[in-house]
């Protein structure tokens, strides 16, 4: 099987070369199409902040192609660094193995427990969460990128266990590494209180004036200022320059590079603080909100944008 | 509108079985193949070759894919799938 046309074989090539870590797979990173593949990028979202991923779905030619020239039947096929390391089953047995962390150049976690603070509202509210969990261990996760997940499942080979303010964590030993200094707290949200993981080191949403916002456009600054609210809204009053966030601007923006500087807004600075948290966790490090939203904007910079 | 016509009945398990282990064979010299059918177009494989030797697991199994592509390779292939394969030098 060597009758690969040499036009495809090049294609392949420049995709393995394109990044260090490349992840061929049905669907993307943040939609896979089948179960291995999803297993696989579960995997790397642990461990890598930033890869990439062909979805061979979309590409008949390269679908075929990729299993002849890697000489490997299955998709999905991780390639570090221009060699196929294997696909689900061969990158499952790394990680068992603690292989995984040479064979993507990273450095074994460390098994020191970290140090952990929950106010004492969110300790209640998890106790109280822990009676109804059914015996079933709390998590605390904190991937690649740094954002956290807080969850109630069954124990896990290998994990380390802290006590925090009476409340038992369970965490693998790479979230454990970068566990050190978290603080858990219960905030209130627009749907009720909310936990709140603060991870150091993770990046934020900065909060942006309305007047520092125009001074920023002014300035020229490279920015994409996106408008979360309904289209209804829009009709009724916008912002000049902003663009509304639909299906097509969505892939747009999940396409661009990472430290592209976002500005989200929406009517009073809620709907588009999500929307910002939202992009932190698909990799962005430059995401700003509007605090006070285009209703700041109308008060502060621009009266002839009505207000409603 | 055309009709495949289906000159021979599919193979038999026992004969892709047969044919997977001569294809490992002759492309490993030394080689010795033991092939399980697991229905409906699924094997086993375990595969005791000196051509292993200093190898890393996906390369020794790349060999083995190698050798058996064509039986995997297109919509109709015979072979569907390699639900495990274990490679062994001896």
């Amino acid at each position: 099987m060597s009758n690969l046309p040499a036009d495809l074989k090049d294609r392949i090539e420049s995709l393995i070369a394109s990044d260090r870590v490349v992840l061929f797979m049905k669907g993307n990173r943040q939609g896979p199409q089948c179960g291995f593949s999803a297993q696989v990028v579960q995997i790397l979202d642990r461990l890598v902040p930033d890869y990439t991923t062909i979805d061979v779905l979309s590409d008949p030619p390269l679908r075929e192609g990729i299993k002849v020239f890697s000489s490997w039947p299955t998709i999905p096929q991780l390639y570090v660094a221009g060699e196929l390391v294997g696909g689900c089953d061969i990158v499952k047995e790394l990680v068992s193995t603690g292989e995984i962390f040479e064979t993507l150049g990273l450095e074994r976690p460390s098994a020191q427990p970290p140090e952990i603070r929950i106010s004492d509202a969110a300790a209640a509210e998890l106790q109280r969460l822990a009676g109804t969990a059914g015996g079933r261990e709390l998590h605390l996760m904190i991937d690649a990128r740094l954002q956290p997940g807080l969850y109630f499942g069954p124990a896990e080979d290998g994990e380390l266990r802290v006590t925090a303010n009476g409340v038992a964590l369970s965490l693998d030993p790479v979230s454990a590494s970068r566990a050190n200094g978290v603080s858990i707290d219960v905030r209130p949200g627009a749907s009720g209180p909310a936990f709140h993981v603060d991870v150091p080191g993770a990046p934020q949403v900065r909060q942006l004036g309305a007047k520092e916002t125009r001074a920023l456009l002014d300035a020229g600054e490279p920015l994409v200022l996106v408008d979360v609210r309904t289209p209804e809204e829009w009709a009724r009053a916008r912002i000049a320059g902003a663009r509304l966030l639909d299906d097509a601007l969505r892939a747009e923006l999940e396409a661009l590079p990472r430290d592209t500087q976002i500005v989200f807004h929406c009517h009073h600075g809620g709907r588009s603080q999500r929307a910002a948290e939202h992009f932190l966790a698909l990799g962005f490090r430059n995401v700003a909100n509007l605090a006070g939203g285009i209703d700041a904007w109308s008060q502060e910079v621009d009266p002839s944008v009505p207000r409603y | 509108m055309a009709l495949r016509i289906l000159s021979s009945p599919p193979p038999e398990p026992e004969e892709l079985a047969e044919r997977l282990r001569a294809a490992i064979e002759q492309a490993l010299p030394g080689a010795s193949a033991s092939v399980v059918a697991r229905g409906a177009g699924h094997f086993e494989l375990d595969v005791v070759s000196e051509a292993f030797a200093g190898l890393s697991r996906v390369k020794q199994q790349q060999l083995v894919y190698a050798a058996i592509a064509p039986l995997l390779s297109g919509d109709a292939a015979p072979v569907h799938a390699i639900d495990r394969m274990v490679t062994r030098t001896p």
